[in-house]
Order: C-alpha cells, then sequence, then structure tokens
C-alpha cells in the first residue's frame, strides 16, 4: 500500500521539486549581481516602508550577505511554498480514499485503518523529506556559483532542520483534517487557508508590537530566519512548540478515524 | 453456530432511520438472500457488517469473530462487492487486480481465469469503462482471493443478460466449494433463482426470514378469474388480498381456506380460472402491505 501511495503521489512531488528547486537555484544564482549593486540596493531599501522591512525580516538580516540573503528570499520560498505543498499532500491524502469513493475498495481488504493511516503518513513524510533534500541539495550547489561569498553552512543546515519542521507541523494539521472532512476540497482549503492566514499573521506580528502576541499562532514565526541565523539554533521552546503540535494532531487523527462511520 | 450472526444490531444515523434491532444468522454453504426496497436498510446492514460504519448497538460475528474487534481477520477471508463500484480512476484494470491481490495471497492464474470467465479488458485504464465493466472488475475483485463468505450488495445492477448468467455460474461454482454467499438485492426474481432463504427487510427491520420454498408456498395462492361478459364481479371471501380487476379479468392473492375458494368458484359463471404459486413479488407485496 506504501507503494501505490508512493506512486499516486510521486508527480506531484517531481513537478514541486522541479519548481521550488529552480525558484531557489534562479535566485541564487542572481546574488553575485545583487551583491555588486550593494549599495544601490542598500540605497533601495532604506526608500522601502519601514513595515515591509520588517515584515521580511529585512531589518535583522544583511541582504548583502549571502546567508542573509538566503534567509530572506530562498528561505521565504522554501517555508511558504513548501508548507503549501505539504499542507495539500497531508490534506489530500486521506481524504481522498472517501471523496472518490475508493475507501470502499481500501476497507474490505485486511487491513486496519490504523495501518491505512500509518502508510498515508509515511508518504507524507518521506515526500517533505525529499522536498527538502532536494531543495538543500539545489541551495549547495547554488552556493557554488558564488563562491566568493561566505556563506555559513551551519545556518543553512539549520534554516533546512526548522523548514522540515515547518512543513511536518502543517502536515499533521493538514492529516487531520483530512481524517474529518469527507470532501477533498473541504480540507485541502482548509490546509491552504491555514498556510496563507498563518504566514500573514507572523508578518503582522513582525510590523505591529501590538500585534505581536500572534507570534505564538503562526508556526512560520517559530522558524522566523533572522534569529536562526544569528544566534545559530532554533528556539527550544518553539521546537517543543511544534512537536507538541505534530503530535497532538497525529494523535487525534488516529482516534477520529478509528471512530469515524465512513460512508459512500 | 452460523458463519454469520447477527444480533439485535441496530444503527441509527443522526437523522435518519438506519437499522433497527436486526437478527439473523446465516449457515456455512448457503446462499443467503437479503431483500428489500431501496433505503431499506440492506447497505447499511452490509456495511456495519464490514465495520464501514460502528454499530449504535446490538453485536454481530462473522466466522465466530466479533465485527469490530476482529474486522480486519474477518476481511481476509471476506469478498466484498459493493453496489456502485468506484476505484482509482488513474489505474489499470491490472493494476487495480494486483493490488487488490497485494493485500492476500493470491495466484496469478486465478486472476486470469476469472478475467477470462467474465471477458475483461485487462489493460484498459479503469476511468474508461463502462459502469457495467467497472462491475465486472468488482466481481473479479472480491472473488480474486477465494474467500469463504462473499457479501454482494444489488451485484447484477449494469450486468447485460449474459453476463448475469455467467456471473451465476460462478457463484453456483463457489457454493460447491462451500463457499457461503450473502446476496443483496431489490430484484425478486434474481433471488428466488439463487438463494436458500431469504431475509426481507422494510424500513430497517427485519420482518421475515424464511425459506424460499416456504415462502412461496405459505398457502399464498395467486388466483386469476376471466369473468363472463355482463358478470357482476363480485368476489367476496375472507383471505383474498391484493384484489384488482381488469376488464373482466380479476387476480388476487388468496391465503384462506382452499374449499372455500372452490365452493365460491363453484357458484360463479367464469370463463377461465388459474390457480398458480405467487411469484416471489406477489408474496413480497403481501409482506410489504402488512
Amino acid at each position: 500500500m506504501f507503494k501505490r501511495e508512493w506512486k499516486r503521489n510521486a508527480k506531484s512531488l517531481m513537478i514541486w521539486s522541479i519548481v521550488l528547486g529552480g525558484l531557489v537555484f534562479l535566485t541564487l544564482s542572481i546574488f553575485p549581481q545583487f551583491a555588486e549593486q550593494q549599495k544601490e540596493v542598500t540605497k533601495l531599501l532604506q526608500s522601502l516602508p519601514p513595515a515591509m522591512i520588517k515584515a521580511f525580516g529585512m531589518d535583522q538580516l544583511s541582504m548583502g550577505d549571502l546567508t542573509g540573503y538566503y534567509g530572506v528570499r530562498v528561505y521565504m520560498m522554501t517555508t511558504l511554498l513548501g508548507s503549501v505543498y505539504a499542507a495539500m499532500l497531508a490534506a489530500n491524502i486521506v481524504a481522498k480514499e472517501e471523496n472518490d469513493k475508493t475507501i470502499e475498495f481500501l476497507l474490505a481488504k485486511p487491513i486496519t485503518r490504523r495501518e491505512i493511516l500509518t502508510n498515508k503518513w509515511l508518504v507524507v513524510v518521506v515526500n517533505i523529506l525529499i522536498l527538502n533534500a532536494v531543495s538543500l541539495l539545489v541551495s549547495l550547489i547554488g552556493f557554488q556559483m558564488a563562491k566568493e561569498y561566505d556563506v555559513s553552512l551551519k545556518a543553512i543546515y539549520l534554516l533546512t532542520l526548522a523548514t522540515v519542521f515547518l512543513h511536518f507541523t502543517f502536515a499533521s494539521i493538514a492529516f487531520f483534517l483530512s481524517t474529518m472532512m469527507r470532501k477533498t476540497r473541504n480540507a485541502s482549503s482548509f490546509a491552504l487557508g491555514l498556510v496563507f492566514v498563518t504566514y500573514f499573521m507572523n508578518m503582522m506580528s513582525s510590523i505591529s508590537e501590538d500585534l505581536s502576541f500572534l507570534k505564538y499562532v503562526s508556526p512560520f514565526k517559530y522558524v522566523d530566519a533572522a534569529p536562526i541565523i544569528n544566534e545559530l539554533e532554533i528556539d527550544p521552546l518553539y521546537m517543543v512548540l511544534m512537536i507538541v503540535i505534530i503530535s497532538i494532531s497525529i494523535v487525534s487523527a488516529y482516534i477520529i478515524y478509528k471512530k469515524k462511520d465512513i460512508v459512500v | 453456530m452460523g458463519i454469520v450472526d447477527v444480533k439485535q444490531l441496530t444503527k441509527m444515523y443522526k437523522n435518519n432511520r438506519g437499522i433497527d434491532g436486526v437478527t439473523f444468522s446465516i449457515e456455512e454453504g448457503e446462499i443467503f438472500g437479503f431483500i428489500g426496497p431501496n433505503g431499506a436498510g440492506k447497505s447499511t446492514t452490509i456495511r456495519t457488517l464490514l465495520n464501514f460504519i460502528y454499530p449504535t448497538s446490538g453485536s454481530a460475528t462473522i466466522f465466530g469473530k466479533d465485527i469490530v474487534k476482529d474486522a480486519k481477520e474477518i476481511r481476509r477471508y471476506v469478498g466484498y462487492l459493493p453496489s456502485e463500484v468506484h476505484y482509482y480512476d488513474d489505474m489499470k484494470v491490472i493494476d487495480l487486480l494486483t493490488y487488490s491481490a497485494a493485500f492476500y495471497k493470491v495466484s496469478d492464474r486465478r486472476l486470469k481465469q476469472l478475467a477470462e470467465r467474465l471477458d475483461l479488458d485487462m489493460y484498459k485504464k479503469i476511468e474508461d469503462l463502462s459502469f457495467g465493466n467497472r462491475k465486472k472488475v468488482g466481481i473479479v475483485q472480491a472473488l480474486l482471493h477465494e474467500p469463504k463468505l462473499l457479501i454482494l450488495d444489488e451485484p447484477t445492477g449494469g450486468l447485460d443478460p449474459l453476463m448475469q448468467h455467467t456471473f451465476f455460474e460462478l457463484l453456483l461454482e463457489e457454493r460447491k466449494k462451500g463457499v457461503t454467499i450473502f446476496f443483496s438485492s431489490h430484484i425478486l426474481s434474481e433471488v428466488q433463482k439463487l438463494c436458500d432463504r431469504v431475509a426481507i427487510i422494510k424500513e430497517g427491520k427485519l420482518i421475515q426470514v424464511e425459506t424460499i420454498e416456504h415462502l412461496t408456498k405459505n398457502h399464498l395462492k395467486h388466483v386469476t378469474i376471466v369473468f363472463e361478459e355482463g358478470q357482476h364481479m363480485t368476489f367476496d371471501l375472507a383471505g383474498v388480498v391484493n384484489k384488482e380487476v381488469k376488464g373482466n379479468e380479476m387476480t388476487m392473492l388468496y391465503k384462506g381456506d382452499m374449499n372455500e375458494l372452490i365452493a365460491l368458484l363453484y357458484s360463479l359463471r367464469i370463463k377461465d380460472v388459474s390457480i398458480s404459486e405467487p411469484s416471489l413479488e406477489d408474496v413480497f407485496m403481501h409482506y410489504y402491505e402488512k
């Protein structure tokens, strides 16, 4: 069953990997030019409204430095696009069976519901890991193109680790939604909405002190690039928070699915 | 103990009725009909037996095992054909069947044999198949792992008469091997043709479990009388049900004393009369109107 689920989702993994990898590569490949024109860029940045600079975390990271550039531009893509992918994948993977009424086929087989979920969750995990591996690999290749600039590999690895956790967080919430809903349309729109709303919340919390309470609500804040690059660690509180969210979502998914009446 | 034992099985949905206190038992090796109109609770019963949905109260066992606790064990030896067959559209027939087979130990030969019998094109995409051809995939898939119990939910829908015949042949062959068959349907003639015993379900409640023979021989007779022209068509007798008049022909079901029927017929001027075994259809209507 793992094999089958793997195959079914392989195509979309490939497309996402190519798109994300391509974007990462393109972004990194323009860095040398970007760095050369740094003075002008700094000027340009200064002309931007301060709120916008804060929103993208550019106040704490230097765009002229490769690590900082990665933290602002590339990281935004891996976290946001990757989360969209993770949420969509997880939201569809269980609900699709009910949506297409194929669950009737699966449930008639000698397999428990717990095994069904485990297989599907494993596929999600593996796909997310592969997507991140691709993006890391492309980044490393991209750095070769800007050899003359220093990059803190430790920061990059930490950022990648943070991204993986972020993706798992969204995937687990979406997975939970997926077991609850009967229609993929509902599950994936909820999950996507969650990704965008929390992303937006993260920006808001950076801009305004009054909204800073939002930072606990948004997983994007948990993996904010600036503190990771500047302090070379992921805040343990946020790590624990993500692990708790993941565990609760997955356990609830199992409990709900076990008790669910599946009528097609 | 039967292969399937259902005791006071009840499933209530939030708003509408599911099944209420259904109790029956299926013996090893029999073909057990399960009949009722759409919405009577046939599919609900089957889905509860397969643990797609959980019973509100009551219990049931298959092979002596609890349907909720031992669902996985039970499914190993159960073949299920749903009323509407839905499969993964992106797969070819052969892919689906191999996928299905991967859950059990199945020989390739069995797969080929079944597909050949049913004249199934294995290399077509499932989304390109007609309703009847999908059903055939469903049949192969249900029979593939040589289950000891077959649960068929309105299995003949979409099959042409020739294919239906082949399908019934297959079922009878399986029965000879000792397979028990649970056959749900709303088409009486096919139940009559195939089943040993039949349970009638109406509005979520089981009305009667009878052998087909008993059901049709339950003293119930189908009577047709053709009166002579201009006769008063009066026929009042205790035990007459479902009286219908069409022109000078009168049909009815009669379950009273035979002698009284004959006596009354004797006193009338009639052109023609026939007294015959009722069709299951008649019996069925009779149960439903009670």
